[in-house]
């Protein structure tokens, strides 16, 4: 199953502190051998300014060997740059606690930081400061001390790069540190700045931004409780698949499984999320050729080849690699309960006899928890008023009345006048030159 | 022409006209030259130029005095006289214009004693014609002619006054030349406004000048060519010395003199009654002469030019002799110039003196390196377009065309060394445009043409640094190219070299990655602003597309790639690979030139008779299931094809139908069988049509086919029997089409799942039941306008949309839920048009544009 481990692909989007806990993953797992993880594990440490944590690493690779020099020297020099940063931004930090520097402050930026500098004399260098002691404390793992430093770092700054830098910072110590919700207000703004972004900068790094908030929002959107709906609404949106498409193929699998995970989804869901399967499968078909693995080809054997066959067996494998997946492994169950589900639904659709047997078959499942599942199925979909189990013959049998005619015209009919309207509202907002056609529309409608 | 007459008396040899004109155009060419030989005889010359005046007093036109003084010369030669003014007379083309000058002024005196202007007007006009020779051959202006005009205008002006004062006696035509007359001299007099100034101011003065300038070119020359002193004896001394004289002037041809003669065939250039075989062969001797670089520079930069003029017409291509000499030339001047970094060639460059020897150790060149006017990546765009011509008008079908096509290679060869030297001085620019032409070559060629090609460069002394050897692969070549081409600023080049590279990709039948850079490019928006040559290759690059698409199975994308060339039912012409020929609409001559000109030459196309086979087989396979299920007449309107459903009407109509002939035939047949379900036949009448073997991979290719044919055969079946059945065995239905169950459930499951069948399976019994419902004509019509009026409306937003313009959308603006809703939907809308345009409706709304594009291009361009 290794080959399917997208751990390698992803890593190189992801910051070196984020990597830890997917390398830590893997040595849960059996897919790499127990050392070369551990090996990657101490090399991506050492390139930290947690030399503990990478003597520790070191020992435990090598227990033979002494633990070099060089971290206790490195240790030594972390100790003195902590205690210099923190001097530096302690002194912004008591102006700017100060309750009434606190509420003189505006929303204006430009304001504050000519407040600041006429009252207590802060310039925004050392403001700065207050950056830099956040980004030292992410480098050697305090990171809710980080974030909380560059929260204020970017209230205050006004400078641009810092500022995004900043963000991303603020987001990557939210993940690390578990705050999920406050993540997910990070990733919220990071996007919008990203998406708004208007600077005269290529297309190109904007691209290179969305494909790392991609692999960086998976922290969050698996973790976070709405995070799958989120998830679908945010990679389905035009650009991020584009993004997908073009840079990252196998974020498909997550997609995959969010859309799997969200079968049905809350009434308020939009559109987007309620057609999710649909636009992901004419996705995955698409880029086969780039990508594929046991997730993206249960979708495409069961809606695309409707192979129910095909679509069990990768159903199996999908399973074992949801299991080995870092962020997909609590969800497995979820995952194979839901699959289940759309696998009956579109046997159901094709069928009108099903045989018990065969269907639990398909779903692997044993007889009896076939029926019971069987039965479950038919109480909460709404087909149950059309499907009749025979236990006699052991079969269900499905009456599909058609839908008749008159149903589907007023279906059809139904949203046009709303439509009309909002026509006729933009047209006398243009207050001019009405197109002929709106108007014999209109007509029509009524 | 008089000269003719006279040279033609002069010499009683049998050497016809054409050596005479040699003479003539020599004498041009090496103007400079010619005065310093009659410069010693001046006395001799002056002398002799009052004589024939004299003598042609009496005469009356010009041609009488020639042939008067002619007359003269044969006589005294005969005579074997010696005189001094007959050997001046001879040798001296200069002489003789003064002579002819000096004749035209007499018969303007005559004529203006009796008042003749009509006379006088003519004798003015050859006057003038003669003075625009010497000024083509760089020769100071005779006092002689400003005399004249001064004394013109004199007369002019009393004629006129006296004119006013007796207007009675004036005939008609006389006085128009009159007038006319004012006019010219006017003219002259101001063309000519110093040199007349001068002269007014003292005659003599001017005089003196003029002379003192013939004399100082004379020495000058005279020490550097031993014939100035030798010929006039040889001449002399032998009745024929029209033939000495080539054989005299190769003796002159000596390494010092060179640069002198360059600029006398660089003067002559271009002009009227220049040979430019003459000059060619002069320009060949001289390199053979030169001595150092900068000399054997100078001579090749002039002779490849001269070699391209050669052809004044653009109609026709180059010899091949010559295209063959100027490629070898090319050549040699890369390799000299990649040897020697000392001596570069530029295209703007400050002047210098064209007659100076130059060297790097030379302390006036900056640098040390002697910088020279030219161009080599013209000289190689030129050799190029050359070749393409020569392939237009050969006939593709004879051995020539296959000969001339072996000197691809050496063309080949010459750009790859102009690329490596351009590699080496590091210019981007030239670079840019030599890598275009490399890439040119062998984009649309398959891997084993590009081997050989590479093999050639590989065996040269010059090499690349983008070589075949060094990239492993075909594609890594390209690749390779094309990255530099996209690097590089020019924005035209980078169209071009992500066109021939999407080609590439599609050639070799990598399918995605040619249409997701096709797409990721998007030329299709700006395509249509583009010039015609890049449209061509764009129109080119989608077929080949739609082509890869089909040897790759992927029929829809195919179908939906090639449908927009074949609807404007101009593929030769959008191809430019023939000219077309509307019914209604005549083509001017320029028009058809322009045409003509674009055309691809024969070893590029692609074949349009497979494009037809692969586009019209597609379309069946795509367009019969979707005829056999549609069963309203209303929606049988809607094709997805228009040409194929127009055959297959076409084909419905017809009474008799014989044995398959054509590709046509073949396919018409063919979806007939397979709209009544016979897949055997189908596949049979398919698979017999014989271009197939131009298709790589033909087998592959056909066995594809077969399977799509038994696919859709079966789903064709199932849409057209439906009715007739309430259940259908899978069995059966595996049996008759012979595929296997598992492949018959699964696309019998696709259709019920997406309501194009309303049936189900019977897992148990192993049946596909239909649940069928016949709707009475009021339900039906209910539908259709349920249908219809949702499409009036999408139609009013989309118009709306465009109207309003812009990325926001109108709904974007109305406020409230509602309009959010209707934001979300548009965007949705627009979000999915993005998304699919890759496979069909994006790619059929480009190509209407485009070919809509070409032709107003075209329009716009003839008309």
């Amino acid at each position: 199953m290794a080959e399917y481990d997208l751990t390698k692909r992803i890593m190189p989007y992801l910051d070196r502190h984020l990597s830890l806990p997917l390398l830590a993953h893997l040595c849960e797992t059996t897919l790499f051998a127990l050392e070369d993880v551990q090996i990657a594990q101490y090399e991506l440490a050492k390139g930290t300014n947690m030399p503990d944590y990478a003597a520790n690493l070191f020992s435990q690779i090598y227990p033979d060997q002494e633990v070099p020099q060089e971290f206790e020297e490195k240790r030594q020099n972390t100790l003195l740059t902590h205690q210099r940063l923190q001097d530096e931004a302690q002194a912004v930090l008591d102006v700017i606690e100060n309750p009434d520097v606190a509420q003189a402050l505006r929303q204006d930026k430009e304001q504050n930081l000519q407040y600041l500098k006429d009252n207590y004399n802060l310039t925004l260098d050392q403001i700065a400061a207050l950056y830099h002691f956040g980004q030292f404390q992410y480098s050697y793992g305090n990171y809710s001390g980080a974030a909380d430093y560059l929260y204020h770092f970017r209230v205050l700054s006004t400078d641009n790069d810092l500022n995004t830098s900043a963000q991303w910072g603020k987001l990557a110590s939210d993940i690390l540190s578990g705050k999920w919700d406050a993540a997910l207000q990070e990733l919220d703004t990071l996007r919008e700045s990203i998406d708004s972004r208007s600077l005269p900068g290529p297309a190109l790094t904007q691209l290179h931004s969305r494909t790392w908030l991609l692999h960086w929002s998976l922290f969050v959107y698996f973790n976070h409780p709405a995070g799958r709906t989120l998830l679908l609404e945010t990679f389905l949106s035009p650009v991020y698949l584009n993004t997908i498409q073009t840079s990252c193929p196998w974020i498909l699998r997550y997609l995959a499984a969010a859309a799997i995970l969200s079968r049905a989804p809350a009434p308020g869901a939009s559109t987007r999320v309620r057609n999710a399967l649909r636009e992901l499968i004419k996705v995955i078909q698409m880029e086969e050729y780039q990508y594929q693995d046991p997730v993206t080809a249960f979708l495409k054997e069961l809606y695309v080849e409707f192979d129910f066959e095909a679509a069990q067996r990768e159903l199996g494998r999908a399973e074992q690699v949801l299991g080995d997946d870092f962020f997909l492994g609590e969800f497995s169950a979820d995952f194979l309960d839901n699959a289940r589900y759309l696998i009956s639904e579109a046997y159901c659709r094709t069928h009108q006899k099903i045989d018990i047997r065969d269907l639990s078959e398909r779903l692997n499942l044993s007889p009896d928890e076939g029926e019971k599942w069987i039965v479950n199925l038919i109480r909460e979909s709404r087909m149950g008023a059309d499907a009749k189990i025979d236990l006699d013959k052991n079969v269900i049998e499905i009456f599909r009345p058609a839908v008749p005619v008159y149903q589907t015209v007023i279906d059809k009919t139904r949203g046009l006048h709303l439509r009309t309207s909002g026509l006729g509202t933009a047209i006398s907002r243009m207050g001019m030159g009405a197109p002929q056609g709106a108007a014999g529309a209109e007509v029509a409608v009524r | 022409m008089s000269r003719f007459f006279r040279t033609q008396g002069d010499s009683d040899s049998s050497d016809s006209s054409d050596e005479e004109e040699e003479l003539m155009s020599s004498g041009d060419e090496a103007a400079p030259s010619r005065p310093a030989a009659a410069a010693p005889q001046r006395k001799g010359m002056d002398s002799f130029l009052k004589k024939p005046g004299g003598g042609s007093d009496s005469s009356t036109s010009d041609d009488a005095s020639d042939s008067d003084s002619s007359d003269d010369s044969d006589g005294a030669e005969d005579d074997g006289d010696q005189e001094p003014q007959q050997a001046v007379r001879i040798m001296s083309a200069a002489e003789r214009r003064l002579v002819e000058m000096e004749a035209t002024g007499k018969v303007m005196e005559n004529a203006l004693r009796i008042n003749d202007w009509i006379a006088i007007s003519n004798e003015f006009d050859k006057l003038v014609r003669m003075i625009q020779r010497q000024h083509n051959v760089s020769e100071p202006i005779p006092p002689f002619y400003i005399r004249t005009l001064i004394s013109l205008e004199n007369s002019v002006n009393n004629a006129l006054a006296k004119e006013k004062e007796a207007k009675k006696k004036t005939n008609a035509t006389n006085a128009k030349a009159l007038t006319a007359m004012k006019q010219k001299i006017k003219k002259s007099v101001k063309e000519y406004e110093t040199d007349v100034n001068k002269y007014n101011a003292d005659p003599e003065a001017f005089e003196r000048e003029y002379n003192a300038l013939v004399v100082r070119d004379a020495p000058a020359v005279a020490g550097a060519t031993p014939r100035a002193t030798t010929a006039p004896g040889v001449e002399g001394e032998s009745p024929d010395f029209t033939t000495v004289g080539p054989r005299g002037k190769a003796m002159q041809f000596s390494s010092e003199g060179i640069l002198k003669n360059l600029q006398g065939v660089q003067e002559a250039r271009g002009k009227k009654n220049t040979d430019r075989a003459e000059q060619i062969r002069i320009l060949e001797k001289l390199l053979e002469v030169a001595v150092t670089s900068y000399q054997r520079i100078r001579v090749l930069l002039a002779l490849v030019s001269s070699r391209f003029d050669y052809n004044s017409s653009v109609a026709t291509h180059m010899p091949i002799e010559l295209w063959l000499s100027a490629q070898r030339e090319v050549d040699q001047l890369v390799a000299i110039v990649a040897s020697n970094p000392a001596y570069s060639i530029q295209e703007i460059i400050e002047d210098y003196d064209e007659l100076k020897e130059r060297t790097p150790e030379d302390p006036d060149e900056k640098g040390g390196i002697v910088r020279i006017r030219g161009s080599i990546i013209s000289f190689v765009d030129r050799l190029d377009d050359e070749f393409t011509k020569s392939l237009q008008n050969i006939d593709p079908h004879g051995t020539e065309y296959i000969d001339r096509l072996k000197d691809e290679k050496a063309l080949y060869c010459t750009i790859c060394r102009a690329q490596a030297f351009y590699e080496n001085t590091n210019q981007d620019e030239p670079l840019g445009r030599v890598i275009m032409r490399r890439l040119e070559h062998i984009y649309s060629k398959p891997d084993a043409v590009v081997q050989a090609l590479e093999a050639a460069v590989d065996a040269s002394e010059i090499k690349p640094n983008m070589r075949l050897a060094g990239q492993g692969t075909t594609s890594g070549l390209i690749h390779a190219l094309c990255v530099y081409l996209y690097k590089s600023g020019n924005s035209l080049l980078r169209t071009r070299a992500m066109l021939s590279h999407i080609y590439h990709h599609a050639l070799h039948n990598d399918f995605h990655t040619a249409r997701d850079m096709l797409l990721m490019s998007h030329l299709q928006e700006s395509i249509h602003s583009a010039d015609v040559a890049t449209q061509i290759l764009y129109n080119r690059t989608v077929v080949q597309l739609g082509l890869c698409a089909f040897r790759c199975g992927l029929i829809k994308e195919s179908q939906a790639t090639l449908l927009d060339i074949f609807t404007t039912q101009r593929v030769k012409e959008l191809l430019a690979q023939g000219v077309h020929t509307q019914r209604f609409q005549v083509i001017t001559p320029e028009q058809e030139k322009a045409e003509k000109q674009r055309q691809l030459p024969f070893h590029m196309h692609i074949n349009t008779e497979l494009l037809e086979a692969a586009f019209l087989v597609s379309s069946m396979l795509v367009e019969i299931p979707l005829l056999a299920s549609i069963d309203s007449d209303e929606l049988k309107r809607k094709a997805i094809s228009k040409p194929f459903r127009r055959l297959l009407d076409f084909a419905d109509r017809q009474v008799f139908t014989g044995p398959p002939e054509s590709t046509r035939d073949h396919i018409m047949q063919a979806s007939k069988a397979l709209q009544d379900g016979e897949w055997e036949q189908c596949r049979d009448l398919i698979q017999s049509i014989k271009i197939w073997s131009l298709m790589p991979e033909a087998a592959a290719v056909k066995e594809m086919l077969a399977k799509r044919i038994q696919e859709q055969g079966l789903r064709t079946y199932l849409f057209t029997y439906a009715p007739h059945y309430s259940t259908l065995s899978l069995s059966l239905l595996s049996r008759t089409f012979s595929l296997p169950l598992r492949a018959v459930t699964s696309i019998v499951s696709k259709m019920i799942w997406n309501e194009e069948l309303s049936a189900s399976l019977d897992q148990s019994g192993g049946v596909v039941v239909f649940h069928r419902i016949e709707l009475s004509r009021t339900q039906q019509l209910a539908q259709t306008i349920a249908d219809k009026v949702g499409a009036m409306l999408e139609q009013n937003e989309k118009a709306l949309d465009i109207k309003m313009g812009g990325t926001g959308g109108w709904g974007d603006r109305t406020d409230g839920n509602k309009g959010e809703k209707r934001g979300e939907q548009t965007q949705e809308r627009r979000g999915r048009g993005e998304r699919t345009r890759g496979t069909r409706g994006g790619a059929r709304g480009r190509g209407a544009r485009f070919a809509q594009g070409l032709g107003n291009e075209m329009g716009s361009r003839t008309g």
